[in-house]
Formats: structure tokens, C-alpha cells, sequence
């Protein structure tokens, strides 16, 4: 029996029917596949665990950057102002004495 | 060497040199096929999902040994259809009630999504719901089927994998794919009106 004959014994509804999707939408699989590869090669793949995942919790790193500037910026405007001017050092060279020789007696 | 399989055969590059971007773009390029085919195979969303990235895992393992011979798909397909045949032996060992899950996953999904039947579809609500319910029946009674002819069934006349890939990912002859095909509509058909009739009653 031809392709065509089986499928049309089948029945164009039977057809559809089978190429219905069953499932909802699919699932992350990328997630857990990170996972077990790292899990399975000791940390050697995916080791960093954010940079390579689908969706890298981006937002929680730039605020963290922010957060540490800003600290570091009102640290040194506190801190600068208690430094002052700096001490004037003398060090200019006295003048060289020449001393001759006495003469000997 | 067609462009298309120069651009595979420099992706495959990436992926046998361990590029973890490579295979960040494998996965999301193939999840929802493999997917799709694991639950049609297992009939369990938990199981085709555990699976779905055990393939992958897999894939990464294997891709050195992958010489081209046949589409990348088709070795993956192949990976997912040989990592679950040896799921369901082990599930079928284990007595595993396969078939609650799957009727209350194909119910939800019936009536949820409704599965390409729209109201312009389909002129009235009692024919949209008789499809819808020819659909669950079509998917129960796939699960029910011995998996040598689940799977062919699946590959061909779901997933419309040509013959010479069917044969590939099976390994088997083109006439063992087209008798086995065969069967297993016959099978499908007879599992289908034994279900409506049961229903009907």
C-alpha cells in the first residue's frame, strides 16, 4: 500500500489530530542542562553559573557596581577635605665652604 | 560544500571545541523538537523534560564523534530517540503509570490551548470540542503503542521527518520503516475508534 493510500485510509482527521501539539509551552531545558554539565564535570563548564545562562540576572550586578561607586565617591569627598594643604619642605642646598689645606709647619 | 553545510559544519566546529555559547544556541535552537518528541514517546512532562536535557548532556559528551555523515538534527533526534527507548524500558520495569499523567496533561492541554482549532476553524462549538477530544484520544492512544511503532509513527507523521531520516535515526531499513509505519497506523486507527466508541457508550 502507497504512502498515500495508508494516509488516506488514516483520515485527514486522525491526520490533524496527530499533529495536534499535546504539550504546553515547552520548558527551560538550557537551565538545566548548565546544571547537570556543571554538576558533572566538577564546575569545568558553565562554572560561573551566570555569565552563560539565557537569562544573566543582569540587573542585580549593575546596581551592585552602582551601589559600590557611590559609596567609594562619598568616601573621598568626606575624606579629601581633612587632608589640607601639604607642608612646604625646605631643601634647598646650604653653600659649599671651600676649605684650603693648612700648610704644613 | 552548500553554504548551509558549511555554517553547520562550522557550528559543529564550535561545539566539538567545547564552546559553551555553541551550545547555548544548540539548546534553545532544538529544545522544543526534542521536547516535544520525548513527551509524544514518554507521555510524561516531568520524564521528557529530565530527558530533553539528558540528550543535550549527551551531545555534549558525543559531538567529537560526530563526522557529519548525516544533518546534526538527525543526530540529536537520533541521541533523544535512543536515550528514551531505554527510559521507557527502564519505566516499564519499574511499572510506571505513565497513563494518569499523560490524560490529565492531554485534557489540560485540550482545553487550554486547543490545539490549532480556533473559532474560525471550526463553524460550531460541539464540532471544536469533538476535535479537541479526537486530539486527546489521537494523543492517549499514541502513548499506548509498542515504542518501535510509536516511534516511527511519531518521527513521520508528526514531526514530518523524511523516510531516509526516519531510517536514520532508527537505524532501520527503509522497508522495516514503511511496514512498521504502516502497522502502527492501523494500529492508531483501531486504538482511536475502540476510544470514541468507549466514549460514545
Amino acid at each position: 500500500m502507497s504512502e498515500a493510500e495508508d494516509k488516506e485510509e488514516l483520515g485527514a482527521d486522525l491526520l490533524s489530530a496527530l499533529k495536534g501539539a499535546p504539550e504546553q509551552e515547552s520548558p527551560d531545558v538550557l537551565a538545566g542542562f548548565q546544571r547537570k554539565l556543571r554538576a558533572r564535570s566538577g564546575g569545568k563548564f558553565y562554572a560561573d553559573g551566570w555569565s552563560t545562562s539565557r537569562h544573566p540576572p543582569i540587573n542585580t550586578y549593575l546596581i551592585t557596581s552602582l551601589l559600590m561607586l557611590a559609596v567609594l565617591g562619598s568616601v573621598y569627598a568626606l575624606l579629601a577635605p581633612l587632608s589640607g594643604e601639604p607642608v612646604k619642605i625646605e631643601n634647598t642646598p646650604q653653600p659649599v665652604q671651600v676649605i684650603s689645606p693648612k700648610p704644613a709647619p | 560544500m552548500e553554504p548551509e553545510d558549511k555554517e553547520e559544519a562550522r557550528f559543529v566546529a564550535r561545539l566539538a571545541a567545547r564552546d559553551e555559547r555553541a551550545f547555548n544556541e544548540l539548546v534553545v535552537l532544538y529544545q522544543e523538537r526534542v521536547f516535544r518528541i520525548l513527551l509524544r514517546m514518554l507521555g510524561r512532562r516531568d520524564e521528557a523534560e529530565d530527558m530533553a536535557q539528558e540528550v543535550f548532556v549527551q551531545v555534549f559528551k558525543a559531538v567529537s564523534t560526530f563526522r557529519g555523515d548525516s544533518k546534526l538534527s538527525t543526530w540529536i533526534y537520533r541521541i533523544a530517540v535512543n536515550l528514551c527507548k531505554n527510559r521507557v524500558k527502564y519505566l516499564k520495569r519499574r511499572k510506571s503509570d505513565a497513563q494518569d499523567e499523560y490524560e490529565a496533561l492531554a485534557e489540560h492541554s485540550a482545553l487550554t490551548s486547543g490545539s490549532g482549532f480556533t473559532s474560525g476553524d471550526v463553524a460550531r462549538p460541539d464540532q471544536m470540542v469533538e476535535g479537541m477530544q479526537l486530539e486527546r484520544v489521537v494523543q492517549l492512544c499514541i502513548v499506548e503503542l509498542e515504542p518501535d511503532f510509536r516511534e516511527v509513527l511519531i518521527l513521520r507523521d508528526v514531526e514530518d521527518l523524511s523516510y531516509d531520516e526516519v531510517c536514520e535515526v532508527t537505524g532501520l531499513p527503509e522497508g522495516t520503516v514503511k511496514s512498521r509505519l504502516h502497522r502502527a497506523r492501523g494500529m492508531l486507527k483501531q486504538a482511536v475508534q475502540r476510544k470514541m466508541g468507549e466514549r460514545a457508550r
